[in-house]
């Protein structure tokens, strides 16, 4: 593992796929960013939110509940359904993880937010296959290019949020961004099937507490996904 | 600083379920739970996505739903047709949403559409 800083061409690789999503998200942090300099916690305890979860939707979430006053442990509830979907995420990296060691394992698991979570899957599901090593390098370069690029862009978010014109309106910036994870996973009939699904499902379920539409979606795409796929193989 | 440790404690909620699979998996997942991994991101992030697009604050409204269902059209028809840029994809959806807000509340300004 000395050797794993060393440039490769796995690791050039990764630079070039997460250049253009930290670009992407630079819309998303700086609207987040000013969202949470907006409320009337102290701006560095809105912004600790950044490196405590590395995740804008449930940031998002969490700062706007406890802005609105709602109890510490809705507020815990709330933020940790929404990032439910990080047990999936982690149960489908980890067939592509097993062989690396222990203590890398659990810096990568800091590392998985959506966006490095998208990059990964589509590299290590793709068709040229990579060995743990060079998988492992393409992870931790993805996720310390991310993690620096979000506290970066929410902070200047929080510094420049009573700047920017509140014309300049950037809420879609978010769903654009997922969009734009999205995308690439669309591969396969079973996969387009389980987006279907997921977002129909989401939409009629938006009414249950909590976000708790999220999952609905996400359990019966994933369902719909699994039959097909299964059906098809 | 209880604000401070509700996110502290969002934060170790998050980590722990981020680390679950991923530390502690000893070996391969049963075959028919493999089988259904390579759908939880599409199906998770078009749950999170779709919603967003159909109702932006929460509601259906035609004045609110048309620009940000204009907006994803664009957005993937630029990721497609110029190489997966994603950048490109990104600002021209927003700019597509601006126009397209913008256009929709001018119509309504005059009596010509839904307001």
């Amino acid at each position: 593992m000395t050797t794993l800083a060393a440039p490769t061409p796995v690791v050039h690789r990764a630079v070039r796929d997460v250049l253009p999503v930290v670009l992407a998200y630079a819309p998303f942090g700086l609207a987040l960013g000013a969202t949470l300099a907006a409320t009337h916690l102290p701006a560095w305890v809105a912004w600790a939110s950044s490196p405590l979860m590395f995740g804008g939707a449930a940031q998002l979430l969490a700062v706007q509940m406890l802005n609105a006053g709602a109890a510490g442990v809705l507020v815990v509830l709330g933020a940790l359904v929404v990032n439910a979907r990080m047990l999936l995420y982690s149960a489908a990296l980890a067939p592509h993880t097993a062989a690396w060691p222990r203590r890398w394992r659990w810096l990568a698991a800091y590392f998985m937010a959506d966006p490095v979570y998208a990059l990964a899957i589509t590299r290590f599901t793709g068709t040229d296959a990579d060995g743990p090593r060079e998988r492992l390098r393409y992870y931790v370069t993805v996720g310390l290019l991310m993690w620096p690029a979000w506290m970066g862009l929410t902070g200047a978010g929080v510094l420049l949020g009573g700047v920017l014109p509140t014309s300049l309106r950037l809420d879609l910036a978010a769903p654009l961004t997922f969009l734009l994870l999205l995308l690439p996973m669309l591969t396969s009939r079973p996969a387009y099937a389980a987006a279907v699904t997921g977002g129909t499902v989401a939409v009629a379920a938006s009414g249950l507490p909590l976000g708790l539409g999220l999952l609905a979606g996400a359990a019966a795409g994933i369902a719909v996904g699994g039959w097909l796929g299964g059906r098809d193989g | 600083m209880a604000e401070l440790l509700t996110l502290a404690v969002i934060g170790l909620g998050t980590y722990a379920m981020r680390a679950a699979f991923l530390v502690m998996a000893h070996r391969a997942p049963p075959a028919r739970v493999a089988r259904l991994l390579p759908y939880v991101g599409p199906a998770v992030l078009a749950a999170i996505v779709v919603p967003a697009f159909v109702a932006p604050h929460g509601t259906i409204a035609l004045a609110e739903t048309a620009p940000a269902l204009l907006a994803a059209a664009a957005a993937w028809l630029a990721w497609r047709r110029l190489k997966r840029n994603l950048p490109i994809a990104l600002f021209g959806g927003l700019a597509v949403w601006w126009i397209a807000s913008w256009a929709v509340s001018a119509a309504g300004g005059l009596g010509l559409g839904p307001s």
